[in-house]
């Protein structure tokens, strides 16, 4: 399912995504293998998805984290591609926020900040806040 | 809206219903038709739609409806499907298509039961997928029993998202 594409970014998505990008990267190093250890499950074994989420990558996540993640996304050659936070249009409504939401220890090459209606896992719309580690045009390859 | 094509022979049976007093639009589809609803998303998945999301038939016509992007499901509101509020005729048979997940995947059901079918998609309710099917004569609002304690509200896209019951009669199909 195709879940990336960018976007007109709203004040209040563009607030999420700068306060998400500052995080520091230097917290819970996360794996940037193919298959990262528990308690990060791959997604489409804990909800009905495809492996491969068209836009993002292989997915993974630690269940204790939903909705929000980190999800660590990776392409088809293995290779980590980001760090992907779920955030319910739901939590903003309720002027929530999150705090100390881990990353993966890798570089941020650009960010993503897009809308989605919802998804089985995230049943809801919310918005992709997407760290990408690689480069636009790597990113715009999973697509496909 | 779908445009109308009739045949003679299926114009000729419309105007003789007509004639007869009986109350039958020439949009609606023979029984033992199929009806195709498309389950639709754009590539980024922030939009999602039923389509036709309105529509009316005759009992004994079945709807198929069929995967084209993003995943999806076709459920009756009936507490049977995650208590959701009963919205389908009292006698009428609740559907799950379960989740499909890959394009040109379709689920069938056959509707009899004269009356309206209002159905959801399981992850995209409250971003407001719902659609709503009329066959035969409704009949008389109300169409469904008063909601109970017991079963859950309809999220207010939901809520928003159902064509008009004499909408859809009028024009067979609404996009």
């Amino acid at each position: 399912m195709p879940f990336n594409a960018r976007f007109t970014i709203r004040p209040i998505t563009l607030a999420a995504a700068v306060l998400l990008a500052s995080l520091s990267l230097d917290g819970t190093a996360l794996a940037q293998e193919a298959s990262p250890a528990a308690p990060f499950q791959k997604v489409s074994a804990l909800v009905p998805l495809p492996d491969f989420v068209p836009g993002l990558g292989i997915l993974y996540v630690d269940p204790g984290t939903l909705p929000a993640g980190p999800f660590l996304a990776y392409g088809r050659d293995g290779r980590l591609v980001s760090t992907v936070y779920m955030l319910p249009l739901a939590t903003f409504e309720r002027h929530e926020g999150w705090a100390g939401l881990s990353a993966a220890k890798a570089a941020v090459d650009h960010v993503d900040v897009v809308y989605n209606a919802g998804h089985p896992g995230v049943a809801e719309p919310h918005y992709h806040v997407i760290l990408w580690h690689v480069s636009r045009e790597a990113a715009a390859a999973l697509a496909r | 809206m779908t445009p109308v094509r009739l045949d003679r022979r299926r114009f000729l049976e419309v105007g003789a219903l007509s004639l007869a007093g009986l109350r039958v639009l020439p949009s609606l589809r023979r029984a033992g038709e199929e009806v195709v609803v498309r389950l639709r998303a754009d590539p980024a998945g922030s939009r999602v739609w039923f389509e036709p999301r309105g529509v009316a038939i005759l009992p004994g016509t079945r709807i198929r409806w069929e995967l084209e992007a993003g995943v999806h499901t076709s459920t009756a509101y009936h507490p049977d499907n995650a208590r959701a509020p009963w919205r389908i005729p009292a006698t009428a048979t609740p559907w799950d298509s379960g989740y499909l997940l890959e394009p040109g995947r379709s689920f069938s059901v056959t509707l009899t039961v004269p009356g309206v079918y209002d159905y959801y998609c399981a992850p995209h309710e409250a971003a407001g997928m719902v659609g709503r099917i009329v066959v035969g004569e409704p009949g008389a609002p109300p169409y469904f029993p008063a909601a109970r304690p017991e079963w859950r509200p309809l999220p207010q896209a939901a809520a928003h998202g159902f064509p008009e019951v004499a909408t859809i009669v009028r024009h067979r199909a609404i996009r």
